[in-house]
């Protein structure tokens, strides 16, 4: 199981990625959504934990990005602005949102979750 | 007493009349001084309704006049006229019946006082008025006389009369009394004698004949008619200037035979009067004829009317006036009171504004704190896993207790920045469904500490069967935030707040927030809806609070009652559609 991090918070996922290596599991970090987008080129991820405001490319936009090049990948956003709706806007695919700050616990059971449904 | 009076000018004063200024709502009204608006009002109106009646009558009153004038003129110039040619009428058959008995007996025939007396009894007989006939020869002496008086043998040489007689054909006299101590007028006619030489027959005429003559034209109680002589002396008497021989001012050139009407002033009188000097062909006569008229008199009739007039006219500019003070009063009364309300509209939206940018603000400012919390939560975590991982730090259970603390406070933190936030972002969410369990427990996490230290039983009772209620979930939610926030700050420590709700009808749904708290008095209980009624010391409370839910109730197409008693308890009570009717949702 791997995990891709996105944030411009750089310290929030790097203790992220810290604390989910210590979970063993598998955690990139990338800061902006160039980053994100050449990291995914190189390797397979399985979730994708993606902050909805970023500056240049953001939450959203990116996923759809990310979407086009892994169609299987799954998306978690998180956001500063409490809980959101979860949106169909798609009709297909119905996006997990969290909120800050951020309950470990919590995240890792909606990844498995998510990998499950698969 | 005092009150019940004051009390009833209260009552006739309209209620803009009484208008304080509010420093809150001054700024929303459209006009400020509605006193002057309505003296304004009534002014200008009075001012176009009245001012063409006015015109109206000084116009009418100004032709009434002129034609009243000039008709005035005309009816005493046509009397002047008229009772003129009677005058010349009365003296010239007179003189012609003198005439034609000189023509028609010799001077021998007429010398003899028989014959005298029968031409005297015959002109009587045919004119009447002739008093006595005499024959004078040239140097002045009475040569036959017949008549009442004893006058034989007079010598008339030096009176004026004679010489004038002399002089013409024909002559009248002035009235005057002569020997015999009565007025009269002597006419007299000149011819010849046989050899030559003049002589003259000469007629008394009594007055009397011709002030009848003159009164029988006298029409109405205002009409004076009289002749005077060329030196203003009264020939007949006048009921203006006195009895007959009164001096007047009345002096007129003679000869001028036409009539002439002029308006005088006599003793403080407006006078119409009109002359005309009485003339024959021949020889003039020393009478001018006066018609006076009395205008007063004449405009009797006139000023009648015109004061019935001026009644009528006084009545309706009074009705006018007081139409136009009802309507004017009424008027601005309507236009204060919707100036008033939309001045209390307009600020309700101002501070429902104010709320909402506070919630913008507040939105803002949660979402900068959340993500340094992230940090600290995951930083905090990330000591904490070191520490549980590692085996040597794993027994280190202060270090673990404290961080503990941190991760605590951090969830709380968050906890309330995302109630914040789900609070805030309702505020432009419009018609949705509302699950009220939900929504109550989200208000009341607010206050869950709050109870917790003061020991307040907060307990909540929805019946499972409870619908889903489709409203404006932001102002639902804002009415109950006030409420409950009320109803916090009114119990004290162990007492009890209840939230019960249940369903009156498919359509309708009830929800009462009940307190064991202080309570309201009765006197303050009408007020609590009033905007800015505030019992809370020191400006602590806007006043607000509950006039705001009042007015969001409305707008959710509910209503809200208040049930209280002072030391017991405070119950609200709502009563809300399952749906709202999309026509109220605005």
């Amino acid at each position: 199981m791997k995990i891709l991090l996105v944030d411009d918070e750089q310290k929030f996922i790097n203790m992220l990625a810290k604390r989910l290596a210590l979970r063993g599991i598998e955690a990139d970090t990338a800061y902006t959504g160039e980053e994100a987008l050449k990291q995914a080129k190189n390797a397979v991820y399985d979730v994708a934990v993606l902050d909805i405001k970023m500056p240049g490319i953001s939450g959203p936009q990116l996923k759809k990005k990310l979407f086009t090049l892994h169609p299987n990948l799954k998306f978690i956003f998180v956001t500063g602005h409490g809980a959101v709706e979860k949106s169909d806007e798609d009709g297909s695919e119905k996006d997990i949102y969290l909120s800050k700050p951020l309950d470990l616990d919590f995240l890792i059971e909606t990844v498995q979750e998510l990998i499950q449904t698969r | 007493m005092l009150k019940l009076f004051q009390d009833f000018l209260k009552s006739l004063w309209p209620e803009f009349y009484r208008h304080r200024t509010n420093v809150h709502l001054n700024s929303f009204y459209t006009f400020t001084n509605y006193r002057y608006l309505w003296f304004i009002s009534i002014s200008v109106l009075a001012a176009t309704a009245l001012a063409p009646i006015c015109i109206a009558t000084l116009i009418y009153y100004q032709l009434i006049e002129t034609s009243v004038d000039s008709d005035l003129n005309h009816r005493t110039k046509q009397l002047t006229v008229v009772a003129k040619s009677a005058v010349t009428y009365f003296m010239e058959e007179r003189l012609n019946a003198l005439t034609f008995t000189v023509n028609e007996n010799e001077y021998k025939q007429l010398t003899d006082n028989t014959r005298l007396a029968e031409i005297l009894k015959n002109l009587k007989l045919g004119f009447g008025g002739v008093t006595d006939l005499s024959v004078l020869d040239a140097d002045g002496n009475q040569v036959a006389y017949a008549g009442p008086f004893n006058l034989e043998g007079k010598n008339y040489k030096n009176q004026s009369w004679f010489e004038q007689s002399l002089k013409q054909m024909n002559y009248i006299s002035e009235v005057f009394t002569g020997y015999r101590d009565v007025p009269h007028i002597i006419i007299t006619v000149r011819s010849a004698k046989p050899d030559g030489s003049s002589f003259i027959l000469r007629a008394t005429l009594d007055t009397e004949r011709l002030m009848q003559t003159l009164s029988s034209y006298k029409t109405g109680d205002y009409a004076d008619i009289f002749l005077v002589n060329h030196e203003g002396t009264l020939q007949t008497p006048s009921i203006h200037y006195g009895a007959i021989f009164t001096p007047t001012n009345l002096i007129f050139s003679a000869g001028s035979d036409e009539s002439e009407v002029i308006e005088i002033f006599l003793n403080g009188k407006s006078i119409i009067s009109g002359h005309s000097s009485i003339s024959r062909d021949l020889t003039s006569t020393p009478f001018t004829l006066m018609v006076l008229k009395e205008k007063a008199g004449m405009l009797k009739f006139w000023q009648d009317m015109s004061f019935k007039f001026n009644w009528i006219m006084g009545a309706s500019v009074i009705v006018i006036l007081i139409v136009i003070t009802f309507a004017s009063t009424f008027m601005v009364n309507k236009l204060y009171r919707a100036d008033k309300a939309k001045a209390e509209t307009m600020m309700q939206m101002e501070q429902s504004q104010q709320l909402a940018s506070i919630g913008q603000l507040a939105a803002g400012v949660a979402h900068e704190i959340n993500n340094p919390l992230a940090v600290i939560n995951q930083t905090a975590g990330y000591m904490k896993d070191l520490f549980s991982f590692e085996d040597q730090a794993r027994n280190d259970d202060e270090i673990v207790e404290y961080i503990d603390s941190i991760l605590d406070a951090v969830d709380r933190c968050g906890t309330i920045t995302r109630q914040l936030l789900g609070f805030v972002r309702q505020f432009d969410v419009k018609i949705k469904k509302v699950n009220l369990h939900k929504l109550i427990s989200q208000v009341l996490s607010f206050h869950k500490k709050e109870a917790e230290y003061r020991r307040i039983n907060v307990t909540v009772s929805i019946p499972d069967s409870f619908p889903e209620l489709e409203t404006d979930s932001s102002k639902f939610q804002q009415v109950l935030v006030n409420l409950i926030n009320n109803a916090f700050q009114a119990v004290e420590e162990g007492n009890c707040l209840d939230i019960i709700a249940g369903q009156l009808s498919p359509d309708t749904v009830e929800l009462v927030i009940h307190d064991t708290g202080c309570g309201i008095p009765e006197e303050n209980l009408k007020k609590i809806h009033e905007p800015f009624y505030s019992t809370k010391k020191n400006g602590s409370g806007t006043g607000l609070g509950l006039s705001i839910t009042y007015g969001l109730v409305k707008k959710l197409g509910g209503r809200i009652s208040v049930q209280s008693t002072e030391g017991v308890g405070t119950s609200f009570t709502i009563h809300l559609p399952v749906k709202i009717n999309e026509g109220r949702k605005a």
